[in-house]
């Protein structure tokens, strides 16, 4: 029987003529990139799998004179392929034709290790074995006998902790060392087909070595592209035989079952024999420094919560202290120090400064964001961070209550409200207003006026519908520090391992719209920035959870830059007219995602993850993704946000000679959604130019709409209605582009045809009905 | 006991117990629903063995000896059926041809075995019943069975993985992949909102509906 998988070893080569090709191969969150980062430098493209929207990163390594091509794949649990992601790598594996394989792995999951390492082998092709994150290993008392392993397979094993730099070298070194791997489950898989004359069963296609056991599981997914690796080696796959074949199929999965327990049976064995844990010592601090930390962080909680709810009643807050000092003592001192240094712009673009009329106090980049986060986010941060750090057992007990249901939601309360005192009230709010005041409209576009001689190029940059006037400030001024502010946060979040927790909480409410909890990670991000959630939609398994989730987010998800205006635009409505906004677009979210879930074909994906621990945020990490992030809207999202001027700029522009005289294109966009919006919905005319903003870019629409309800022109109920038209309504045009790419210009625009009527359909039911209860707010 | 029996005597046995399940002694149909075919001579050596009694008008009932054999024979037959469609994930038509390979080398220790390791499962897939065994009547004495699937357990309680119910094959592939494979001991962390569990050093939360798939070994002072 051993003729059926015995196959010759071949040498490890590296032809002279071609730049060997190194993967990095292995599952999720075990530091690949990390480790890919180190071997190649800077010098990385991303581009997408041809056919896909999963992402590949490639780079140049050198090493001893050799220049290598080195690929990060997608993290994969299994060479048998249940997501596109697995299914990227697993066919870079076949068809890249890796001259080495590098396993990046979590240490102390050794089993899923093996698995992967077990699967490799089966493959025949030169590899190393990178056993990462060996601290988080060593901190639970885990040994692995990296030593027996490397001789089990006959493959150098490096340890290494690679967020620390530790063993990083070794795997450079390791790379040339690289050997075909033994396979332990030779014996074992003969063993399992001793009845089963397996050749007979599949004809292989070429003279190939067939990787059995891989191919079996291939066979067992009904998907075309998840089989194709089969496809390779299999005649009859090939050619389609094997799909009409009942007996056939049986006998597969037969052995299917046989091989899979051979592989568990030798999985067991081997973690029973190289991982050993010794009790663990708990990285417990000698109790003082601990408890002091424990002491800050409750009284940091407790200062949290009595500023919210005294700022609430109003009640005086330290935060009131805290600002009053500031304004009697620190700023005027700095604000004279810089005019005595002739620097007085600075100061007031840094610490802000008094209006002209001696009272009302303008902000600046650092106050009074500073006091904010002194008085309501240190005092939690800094100590959280600290006792983490100091206490494992506190970091798990963390990461309990995060999860259970019953201290999860309190939790979740309070990181929420977090995340808008620092997105929504440092971001949107102090940030958004010193770079507009002090820099956009103080500094930038004034003086660029001056420059500028009346004309066209004037109304161009600096006019009403201006590229730099409108363009650049809303997409730097308003937009960029609120994302950038929602980006940091969401990266901390991100790299605290909370966001699979937030999942945990809220995969019962998902399901009622055909979703699980691993869509709340988009719903999260669309907070930040829709287009970008759309993209990340991708995380999700089903085609049918993709639409689902990519509708959702179009329709009810208000992006940061939105949900500052709506924020500010709250301060002129009651609680209960906010309570009607979003309890209305969160009912139509629930109601269209149920109704889809219904409607859209296909099946929701299985809801089952790992949980990461909870551990403090590594800044580099966090820095790393916002800047990543940071430079994709840059690159992606202000260029949209030109174009959409641009389009304005000559809708404003060009003006056709009509029976109603000569009107702008913009008058007859206006104009022709005009008695909808004056009809239906019963707002000022001028609202349908806002709902036409909103589509070139949403928040530009919100912030229209800012300014409408600054001037008084609009009745609460009318600033309700267009609120929840606004939100419900069309995307904006980079997220329109963002769904075309991501779903087909298909299924973007059923999407964009649907919610368009929709939107303006409920905004008409709203208004009818509070019309007709008489309630005015 | 019945493992020198002959193939033809088994299906004899069989089809005479299938045919009292549904209330029914006839001759005729014994005949139609056997996989061999029911010659007076086989008819007659069950008899002479004292399995089986007939009388003028043509019917057959077992004697208490043939009750017995045949229970027996259906109980492995049954329990294969529930192996190959839970553990193994095949349709029943799929199943057949080997539920009746099992059947048939399937040895009494190895039957209870298998009864306990599914959890003393009470109707085949078909939803004809399975004929109780040794194992089965002892654990009506506990209060627990030892196999549960991960819903039944209790928050805190540490098991191990006995199978996996094949609703569909890539969740099987895929808990594999997470290390939930037979043999691997978890421990149940949370119920609500989600389950969580621990296996290995990773903390796993499923939906529930992929909990009731996942049938464990509870721990026992027995075992």
């Amino acid at each position: 029987m051993s003729t059926i998988v015995q196959i010759e070893p071949k040498k490890a080569p590296i032809p002279k003529d071609k730049i060997p090709r190194l993967l990095l191969v292995g599952n999720p969150n075990v530091g690949k990139s990390v480790i890919f980062g180190y071997l190649t430098g800077k010098y990385v493209t991303v581009s997408n799998y041809p056919g896909t929207t999963v992402e590949v990163s490639r780079g140049k390594m050198k090493y001893g004179g050799q220049e290598w091509e080195v690929v990060d794949t997608p993290g994969i649990n299994s060479l048998a392929p249940q997501s596109d992601d697995e299914r990227v790598t697993r066919d870079m594996l076949l068809d890249a034709e890796p001259d080495v394989i590098v396993q990046v792995a979590d240490a102390k999951n050794l089993r899923r290790t093996l698995l992967i390492t077990s699967q490799l082998a089966e493959l025949k092709i030169p590899m190393v074995l990178v056993l990462n994150m060996m601290d988080e290993a060593r901190h639970r008392g885990i040994e692995i006998d990296s030593k027996a392993i490397s001789e089990l397979f006959g493959i150098p094993v490096v340890t290494a902790v690679a967020t620390e730099g530790e063993g990083l070298y070794s795997i450079f070194k390791s790379i040339v060392h690289a050997k075909v791997p033994n396979d332990p489950l030779e014996a074992q898989r003969n063993r399992a087909l001793a009845n089963e004359d397996f050749l007979q069963v599949l004809r292989p296609k070429t003279d190939k070595p067939l990787p059995l056991q891989l191919a079996v599981e291939w066979l067992q997914t009904q998907d075309s592209g998840f089989r194709r690796g089969a496809e390779l080696w299999l005649k009859q796959v090939a050619d389609g035989e094997l799909e009409n074949d009942a007996a056939t199929r049986t006998r597969i999965r037969n052995c299917a079952a046989r091989l899979e327990e051979a592989r568990n049976v030798f999985l067991e064995k081997s973690v029973s024999q190289y991982k050993k844990v010794i009790p663990s010592v708990f990285r417990e601090s000698n109790g003082a420094g601990l408890k002091v930390g424990m002491a800050c962080l409750i009284a940091g909680l407790l200062l949290f919560a009595y500023t919210e709810i005294g700022r609430l009643v109003g009640l005086p807050t330290p935060y009131g202290w805290l600002n009053s000092l500031m304004d009697r003592s620190v700023i005027p001192g700095a604000l004279s120090f810089f005019q005595n240094i002739h620097l007085g712009w600075l100061g007031s673009l840094l610490f802000g400064k008094l209006a002209d009329d001696g009272k009302a106090y303008e902000t600046g980049l650092l106050y009074p964001a500073i006091t904010q986060f002194l008085v309501l986010i240190a005092p939690i941060m800094f100590p959280l961070a600290f006792v983490l750090r100091r206490s494992e057992r506190f970091a798990e007990r963390l990461g309990h209550w995060t999860r259970d249901w019953r201290t999860g939601a309190p939790l979740m309360i309070v990181i929420l409200l977090l995340m808008y005192e620092f997105v929504g009230v440092i971001g949107a709010g102090t940030l958004v207003d010193a770079l507009e005041n002090n820099v956009f409209n103080v500094l930038l576009t004034p003086n660029l006026q001056k420059l500028i001689p009346a004309g066209i190029l004037y109304d161009f940059f600096v006019g009403e519908y201006g590229l730099v006037s409108v363009g650049l400030t809303y997409a730097l001024a308003i937009v960029l520090p609120i994302v950038m502010t929602f980006f940091i946060a969401f990266g901390l979040l991100e790299d605290s391992g909370y966001l699979p927790r937030l999942a945990i909480l809220s995969d019962r409410v998902f399901r009622v719209m055909g979703l699980n909890g691993k869509a709340v990670l988009p719903m999260v991000l669309g907070l930040g920035c829709d287009t970008m959630a759309t993209m990340t939609t991708r995380i999700l398994e089903t085609k049918k959870e993709r639409l689902i989730a990519t509708i959702l987010l179009a329709l009810g998800v208000p992006c940061s830059a939105q949900l500052g205006v709506i924020l500010a635009i709250s301060g002129s409505l009651s609680g209960w007219a906010m309570l009607t906004v979003f309890g209305v677009v969160l009912s139509q979210m629930f109601l269209v995602g149920y109704l889809s879930s219904k409607i859209v074909k296909g099946k929701r994906g299985d809801f089952i993850f790992e949980i990461p621990p909870i551990r403090v945020p590594v800044f580099k990490n966090v820095w790393t993704k916002t800047r990543y992030r940071m430079k994709w809207y840059l690159k992606e999202a202000l260029p949209l946000f030109l174009l959409g001027t641009l389009i304005l700029f000559v809708l404003d522009r060009v003006k056709v000679p009509t029976p109603w005289g000569r009107l702008s294109g913009l008058d007859m966009i206006n104009n022709s959604l005009a008695p909808l919006v004056t009809g239906v919905l019963e707002l000022p005319e001028k609202t349908a130019q806002v709902l036409v903003l909103g589509f070139l870019r949403r928040d530009y629409g919100a912030a229209g709409l800012y300014d409408m309800v600054g001037q008084n022109l609009m009745t609460p109920v009318q600033i309700v209605v267009s609120l929840i038209v606004l939100t419900l309504f069309i995307p904006c045009v980079a997220n329109f582009f963002m769904i075309v790419r991501e779903q087909g210009t298909k299924k973007a625009l059923i999407i964009l045809a649907f919610i368009t009527p929709f939107a303006i359909a409920v905004g008409g039911v709203v208004n009818l009905i509070l019309r007709v209860l008489k309630i005015n707010f | 006991m019945h493992n020198w029996l002959s193939q033809d005597i088994v299906e004899v046995l069989e089809s005479v117990w299938a045919n009292e399940e549904r209330g029914s002694s006839a001759v005729a149909e014994i005949s139609q629903e056997a996989k061999t075919e029911v010659t007076e001579d086989l008819l007659a050596e069950c008899e002479r063995e004292g399995y089986l009694t007939r009388n003028g008008d043509g019917e057959i009932r077992l004697t208490a000896l043939g009750r017995q054999t045949a229970g027996e024979i259906i109980r492995r037959h049954r329990l294969a059926e529930r192996l190959v469609v839970d553990v193994l994930g095949m349709t029943l038509e799929e199943s057949e041809a080997d539920a009746c390979e099992f059947e048939h080398f399937l040895a009494q220790g190895v039957t209870n075995a298998i009864c306990t390791l599914l959890g003393h499962p009470r109707f085949c897939p078909h939803n004809h019943p399975i004929p109780e065994g040794e194992c089965c009547r002892q654990i009506e004495a506990q209060v627990n069975s030892l196999v549960a699937s991960i819903d039944r357990l209790e928050v805190g309680e540490e098991a191990k993985v006995a199978y996996v119910s094949a609703s569909n094959f890539p969740r099987i592939r895929k808990l594999s992949s997470f290390g939930i494979t037979p043999g691997v001991p978890i421990k149940l962390k949370q119920k609500f909102p989600s389950f969580v569990i621990q296996c290995d050093e990773t903390q796993i939360a499923l939906e529930n509906d992929i909990a009731r798939d996942i049938y464990v070994w509870r721990k026992s002072d027995d075992l």
